[in-house]
């Protein structure tokens, strides 16, 4: 009991889906830059990929929180999309300038994810029902609101700063004479932000541990003495804001406010946190996992666009990864059962034959 | 008389508890045969290998004189064997006669033969005569007809053992007469009848025969009713299952206020007028049987049931408690739960978080960040004092052994410094000498100050224990006794009180 | 019989019957008009499809996000079977049968084979077959024209009552039937209300599991039936907005949640509210945003009432076992 903390971090580390992770990135990579060197082209591809993956992490940080307590939420890309529209109209219709825009935005992504987490602590109606039904009124409160609040489906008007953070990479900036690499997009900023404030969460705050334990078992928790309601409105809350932070990263990039935002959003936001070894039961959460995950899912989609293949097998693709991905950890259980019990194992693996022993019974 | 069901030398064992070891019971058909013991005792192991849920490890089971081994619960069912277990078991949605006719409906022409569920379920009824339409919503039933739909579910399976898992435990004294003239006229048409009961009175009032286990083997073996007596069964029950554990009456300072007391406390959970308190350094146990309210009456007392009436008082001052957080930060009071796995560990988290759980709020500072090395040291701290085998706090909680988890349990609580703790069923599947251990951990915070209240259904276990015990049955409290240390003295006097008869300690 | 008349379903009987006088009334009668009813109905047929389709899922105690996929990729396929490949109208359309079964089956089969939580698995499946269906049609529309024998099934009428409709109310009645008379049926129901009672019945609930979805699977091709039927053509926008009204027909209907009820009567009268609501919104102009808005606001009540309703049971219990402890205290007393 006296290795280090790092030493026990690797190892808990190597018995993640992790490491596997980064191996088929980097042989990805290396395959798509060895058939097509564009593929490592500085400002035109590898910018944009970042972009993607910069916005996506975010995307997945949103639905991880609430995966934390076992919750889901549907409504990740509309909570973004109504909340780029509040941006938006305040730019636009209200001329506020980048931050405070910014802010009204997050406060109603926050707000309505709080009162999500609010209805489902309160009435205990399963998370899927009520973000799906939030899911739903936004969905057609969104363009109608567009058509009556803005001219044209979108707002397109940019408040100064707007461009640069969303289109402008770090070769905008020099210290003397050295530049910045221009293939390193400045929305790396505010996912890097983010993914640095929700791991620091979940690694060492009070908080952020008291809700990993409601995930894990809601009823020990109360008895623990967990104010587990509080728990689950928070990490709605966060979702929320989180969405929106996505919805107004996403609107950078393209330059303007549209309808379309958030509506690719709801696949990204299970397949990152998933693929990264965050647990659907709640409990178990990784950063770097979701991170790892939407970048392993935008290299493919990256690199078979570049490649020319249709959207519609990129789709399937990704579906089937996301099977294959939980389909294996049952596979590691049923190779490992034939083995003795190892002292450490992962959690993952642990509920598994859980599980099992309870069918079993 | 023949012999229905047999079982020989039965042993079953589960890692670190030997459940049963050369259990033994005979059952005659047409007989009503009692099956008694103490938690733990082996006798839902028994019924688990009986009825084919687990197989046993070796021994040998007589069906109708024929070996018979199930390897799952179907095969038991199509033997003939029928059980009736304590929690309900039946689809809500459905009629009466659907549920006792779902494991073979008939059918007609590819679809269900109604007219034919309900003459079937009739018969079955009519068996029991009981006077119940079949085509009744089973939502509509109470508890007890709920538990008769079952009975006559075994018998359209043509049971010719039936098992029944404490079949009075929740029912009015009306019902379980009702149930009772049901039993004797299944035995009259040649029923084996094996009844599981902790009520000597229904045994001696309704039971031909009588087995009793004791630590996973047969203490008595199917002795005729007629043969013994009432303190011969309980002496039987409850023998020297520890060995000698020769116990001293703790001195316990009893002149101050108490550390927490209840005064005629009614509760929304279907408490009334409950009076009883802890002292610094007591042991107060509340013995019962199942569903006599005490976990109920622990949760309450930490805020998770509302109190309707009366007060509770922790060091003298009325304490209006609102959560188990505000019990803990403002009281300082712990509450080890009943149901470890469920409620008490976290399976899938460290031992770390597990034991750190209920003092974050104190270690963390600054942004509520918690310091990793305090954490630690704190979470070691009581690793040792408790003595929890793990090789690394980042070991999971699921992976450490029964006792290890419940030491887990306590732990926190022990980290949290509290000076009042509820412990309910703190040995339930743990071995003996992890027990003992467990034994003396609690007399040490006895000792250190704690206020205990105990809950156990384990009678020599609560002897060796508690100060004083408080028995408790239908969610009222029945009466409150010294504490002698002495078995035989001690027992006939909570069970009576329990039982309501004259005699009492 | 009983259980038709429940308090559910007459609220929602009631609340149809008001709302089509109210409709009637503020169109001065032409709402009831042959043309404003035709149209009323033939719309009215994919959402109860779909509904009874989710409702399948439902009783399991099961999620199946896939029902729009489902029905789109079997519409697709019929439509690029009869348009590129020759095959004859009818075979082609019927095949949305088969085609919607199988990937229904497949659906299960993942459930019970990989034990993954089914609402990742529908949607991991969602994502596949709307690839699928993109990979099948393209941005390119295929006009109905080349099946107009399916389409003229699609506009006829019986007794003037569309012809998909009556369909409709076919399948529906097959459902009923399903659940109330065959072993099949009340075995799902079994296993969706308790599943270890189920389970020591003899009832196998991964089979229960693979057949609830397949069925499932297999009305979103009905579904896709009628969509061929109905509509100038098929693209890849097909099912794209069935997800959330295969919901809210089956809860507002009455459905639990947690498995172990049907209610079909329940569920097409449901769909008929929310069709009423779409009419009603279209005369009135109003917004679909308020649309929307009343129906998840009426899926989130009708929730919350049953949860309220489980607290209430729940207390009813407490207050059984107070009397009870008032008469122990009595016993004790004397």
């Amino acid at each position: 009991m006296t290795d280090s903390r790092l030493g026990r971090w690797g190892r808990a580390e190597l018995r993640s889906p992790r490491p596997l992770l980064v191996i088929l990135i980097v042989v990805l990579v290396g395959i798509f830059a060895s058939l097509k060197p564009m593929f490592l082209n500085g400002p035109f591809s590898i910018s944009p990929l970042i972009t993607t993956i910069s916005i996506f992490t975010v995307v997945g940080l949103s639905q991880m929180m609430v995966l934390s307590v076992g919750h889901m939420n549907l409504a990740v890309g509309q909570l973004a999309g109504i909340s780029a529209l509040v941006m938006g109209a305040c730019f636009q219709n209200l001329g506020m300038p980048l931050l405070l825009g910014l802010a009204v935005g997050l406060v109603v992504g926050t707000a309505l994810g709080a009162l999500a987490g609010w209805i489902i602590a309160q009435t205990g109606v399963n998370s899927f029902i009520v973000t799906l039904a939030m899911n739903f009124t936004l969905l057609g409160l969104i363009p109608t609101l567009y058509s009556s609040w803005s001219t044209g489906q979108a707002f397109t008007v940019q408040p100064p700063g707007f461009t640069t953070l969303g289109t402008g990479t770090f070769a905008d900036f020099c210290l003397g004479d050295t530049c910045g690499s221009n293939a390193v997009p400045l929305l790396v900023i505010p996912a890097l932000v983010c993914m640095g404030l929700v791991g620091y969460f979940y690694s060492s705050t009070r908080v952020g541990r008291e809700t990993l334990m409601t995930g894990s078992n809601i009823q020990a928790a109360e008895l623990s003495g967990v104010p587990t309601r509080r728990r689950l409105i928070l990490v709605h809350a966060v979702s929320g804001l989180l969405a929106a932070v996505a919805g107004f990263m996403l609107a950078a990039s393209t330059g303007s406010f549209t309808p379309a935002i958030g509506s690719e959003f709801m696949l990204p936001s299970f397949l990152g946190p998933i693929l990264g070894g965050t647990l659907l039961a709640g409990g178990v959460v990784s950063v770097i996992g979701t991170f790892l995950g939407i970048t392993l899912t935008s290299v493919i989609r990256n690199g078979l666009l570049l490649f020319q293949v249709g959207i519609e097998a990129l789709n399937v693709l990704l579906g089937v990864i996301l099977l294959a991905a939980l389909a294996t950890d049952r596979l590691r259980l049923l190779l490992a059962k034939r083995r003795p019990p190892k002292a450490e194992e992962s959690a993952a693996t642990l509920a598994a034959e859980l599980e099992d022993a309870e069918g079993n019974r | 008389m023949t012999v229905a069901l047999q079982v020989k030398n039965l042993r079953k064992t589960f890692p670190g508890v030997v459940a049963l070891a050369d259990a033994n019971i005979t059952v005659e058909a047409g007989s009503i045969h009692a099956l008694m013991g103490e938690n733990g005792a082996g006798k839902s192991t028994l019924i688990k290998v009986v009825t084919g849920v687990q197989p046993a490890d070796s021994g040998v089971m007589l069906l109708h004189g024929a070996p018979v081994t199930f390897s799952n619960p179907l095969e038991s069912m199509d033997a003939g064997i029928g059980v009736v277990h304590q929690e309900r078991n039946v689809v809500r949605d459905f009629t009466v006669g659907e549920n006792i006719a779902l494991s073979s409906m008939p059918r007609r022409a590819g679809r269900i033969d109604w007219p034919a569920v309900w003459r079937e379920a009739t018969r079955c009824l009519e068996m029991l005569d009981l006077d119940l339409d079949p085509r009744t919503p089973m939502r509509d039933l109470s508890a007890a007809q709920t538990q008769l739909v079952e009975i006559a579910r075994g018998l359209y399976r043509r049971a010719t053992v039936l098992l029944l898992d404490e079949p009075t435990a929740s029912l009015s004294n009306d019902e379980a007469d009702r149930l009772y003239k049901v039993v004797h006229q299944l035995a009259e048409q040649g029923t084996a009848i094996v009844l599981v009961s902790h009520k000597l009175d229904e045994v001696f009032a309704h039971c031909d025969a009588i087995t009793v286990l004791r630590d996973g083997g047969t203490a008595m073996e199917s002795r005729p009713i007629a043969e013994t007596s009432r303190d011969e069964v309980v002496s039987t029950m409850v023998g020297r299952a520890l060995g000698t554990m020769e116990v001293e009456a703790r001195i316990v300072d009893r002149s101050g206020t108490p550390a927490l007391e209840l005064r005629d406390v009614s509760t929304s959970a279907g408490h009334r007028a409950i009076s009883l308190s802890v002292h610094r350094g007591e042991i107060v146990g509340m013995y019962g049987l199942v569903g006599a309210g005490r976990t109920e009456l622990a949760r309450s007392i930490l805020g998770l049931e509302r109190v309707t009436a009366g007060e509770t008082l922790v060091d003298g001052t009325p304490a209006r408690i609102r959560s188990v957080r505000d019990a803990l930060q403002r009281f300082r009071m712990g509450y080890v739960t009943e149901n470890r796995k469920e409620e008490g560990v976290f399976l899938l988290q460290s031992i770390t978080r597990n034991v750190a759980v209920t003092v974050w709020s104190e270690l963390s500072r600054f942004l509520g960040r918690v310091p990793y090395r305090a954490e630690r040291e704190t979470v070691g701290e009581f690793v040792d004092a408790l003595q929890i085998k793990i090789s690394s706090q980042d070991q999971l909680a699921g992976q450490l052994s029964g006792g290890n988890q419940q030491k887990v349990s306590l732990a926190k609580w022990l980290a949290a410094k509290t000076k009042i703790l509820i412990i309910d069923e703190p040995t339930v599947g743990i071995d003996v000498k992890t027990k003992r251990a467990f034994y003396e951990l609690i007399w040490k915070l006895a000792d250190e100050g704690l206020a205990i209240l105990l809950i156990s259904s384990d009678l020599a276990e609560m002897v060796t224990l508690a100060d004083r015990i408080v028995v408790m049955d239908r969610f009222i409290v029945r009466g409150e006794v010294d504490n002698t240390h002495d078995y035989d003295t001690m027992s006939t006097a909570v069970i009576h009180h329990i039982h309501g008869s004259e005699a009492a300690a | 019989m009983k259980r038709l008349i429940s308090a559910n379903n007459l609220l929602l009987l009631g609340v149809v019957v008001v709302g089509a006088a109210l409709l009637g009334s503020a169109t001065g009668g032409t709402f009831f008009g042959p043309v404003s009813m035709t149209a009323f109905f033939t719309y009215l047929s994919v959402p109860i499809l779909i509904g009874l389709a989710q409702m399948i899922t439902l009783c399991v105690g099961q999620l199946n996000l896939a029902v729009g996929a489902i029905g789109g990729v079997a519409a697709c396929a019929a439509g690029v079977m009869i348009t590129s490949w020759g095959v004859p109208p009818w075979v082609g359309g019927l095949s949305t049968v088969l085609i919607g079964a199988f990937l229904g089956l497949a659906n299960g089969l993942i459930v019970v084979g990989t034990r993954i939580n089914g609402f990742i698995v529908t949607l991991a499946m969602t994502q596949i077959l709307i690839g699928v269906q993109y990979g099948l049609v393209g941005t390119r529309t295929y006009g109905s024209s080349a099946w107009s024998a399916v389409t003229s099934f699609g506009d006829a009428k019986i007794l003037g009552i569309p012809n998909v409709f009556v369909l409709t109310l076919l399948v529906a009645g097959v459902v009923a039937l399903y659940f109330a008379q065959s072993v099949s049926g009340r075995r799902l129901l079994a296993s969706g209300g308790n599943a270890h009672a189920a389970e020591l019945a003899g009832i196998s609930i991964d089979r229960t599991l693979i057949v609830a979805h397949t069925l499932s699977g297999l009305l979103c091709g009905v579904a896709a039936f009628v969509t061929l039927a109905i509509l100038p053509g098929v693209n890849s926008s097909i099912g794209g907005d069935w997800l959330m009204p295969s919901f809210a027909a089956p809860i507002i209907g009455g459905v639990g949640l947690a498995g172990g009820t049907v209610a079909v009567l329940g569920t097409v009268l449901a769909a008929t509210v929310v069709r009423l609501v779409d009419a009603a919104s279209a005369i009135f102009k109003f917004d679909t945003s308020a649309v929307n808005f009343v129906v998840g606001a009426v899926v989130l009540g009708t929730v919350a009432l049953g949860r309220l309703r489980e607290v209430q049971a729940a207390r009813r219990a407490s207050a059984l076992r107070s009397k009870r402890a008032e008469a122990a205290l009595a016993e004790v007393s004397r």
